[in-house]
């Protein structure tokens, strides 16, 4: 039950929208209409990040976020305590429902290197990420550290995720993996090779 | 080697709760930064992995901009 000292507005919105209520299917539509707003101007903020070919298909990201977050905000309701807005809220469904399915959308004919065949590249192409490293001795020491401190999985995130810049939702749907699985990943490759390249830990880590 | 760029490719050291649980603090951080609150000092981890994690990042700017934009 949200606490009380709730907003109106958010009151309003969680009182209409229990399953109980009369005007559940009215607030249900009116919320469609919210998130269909923020799936659109997301989309739109963020049309140059999409490929040409693809944009004609971002209507219909839009709508199908708008969708999953709208039965993802009404099976969650119980849990909503009230600690934030309601709109809030609801609306950060609606962000991660679109934002995925753009980052997915913009990588769709993409390919995923996840072998060490990015580091070939170096020193004429070097891809945006590595372009910061000044000199090859660092980038000779973070490739020694990449190749005999990482497990196999862990190489072909940081590669991917990091020198490739792929998204690690994108990295998810490849790898037949989480989001949360994927970053976990990462996290552990990024403390092994701080520590190689004496960066040390000031405190424990968690995922 | 800057600051900044080692932190891109080595990310931030320090207690980071992951995706999901950001996920989960995802709304009363963007209330709080839009009420002008020290987000630093409230939300450090929270704020730690959103500047290690690019998707969560453009998901925080994302929705900071959709709250602006529902206020118009």
């Amino acid at each position: 039950m949200p606490r009380a000292g709730l907003d109106l507005e958010s009151t309003t919105w969680v009182g209409e929208l229990a399953a109980d209520s009369p005007a559940r299917d009215a607030a249900a539509a009116r919320l469609h209409t919210l998130l269909l707003r923020v799936t659109r101007a997301e989309s739109a903020r963020r049309k140059t990040t999409i490929p040409a070919r693809g944009h004609d298909e971002l209507d219909d990201l839009c709508v199908q976020a708008a969708n999953d977050a709208l039965l993802g905000i009404l099976r969650k309701l119980p849990e909503f305590r009230g600690d934030a807005r309601f709109t809030t809220w609801a609306c950060k469904f609606a962000i991660y429902e679109i934002s995925t399915r753009l980052r997915r959308h913009a990588w769709r004919q993409r390919q995923v290197t996840t072998d060490e065949s990015i580091w070939e590249t170096l020193p004429d192409s070097a891809p945006p990420a590595l372009a910061v490293l000044q000199g090859r001795e660092t980038l000779a020491r973070l490739q020694r550290a990449v190749r005999e401190e990482l497990t196999d999985r862990q190489r072909q995130v940081f590669q991917a995720a990091v020198l490739e810049e792929v998204p690690i939702d994108v990295l998810a749907e490849r790898m037949n993996s989480t989001r949360g699985a994927i970053y976990k990943i990462l996290h552990d490759a990024r403390t092994k090779l701080r520590r190689a390249l004496g960066r040390g830990e000031p405190q424990e880590e968690r995922p | 080697m800057k600051h900044d760029s080692l932190e891109r490719l080595l990310g931030l050291p320090g207690p980071d709760p992951g995706c999901e649980a950001g996920f989960a603090q995802l709304e009363h951080y963007c209330d709080a930064v839009r009420r002008g609150e020290p987000v630093e000092r409230r939300f450090p981890d929270l704020v730690r992995h959103i500047r290690n994690c690019a998707a969560c990042r453009e998901d925080t700017e994302g929705l900071l901009a959709a709250l602006e934009k529902l206020e118009e």
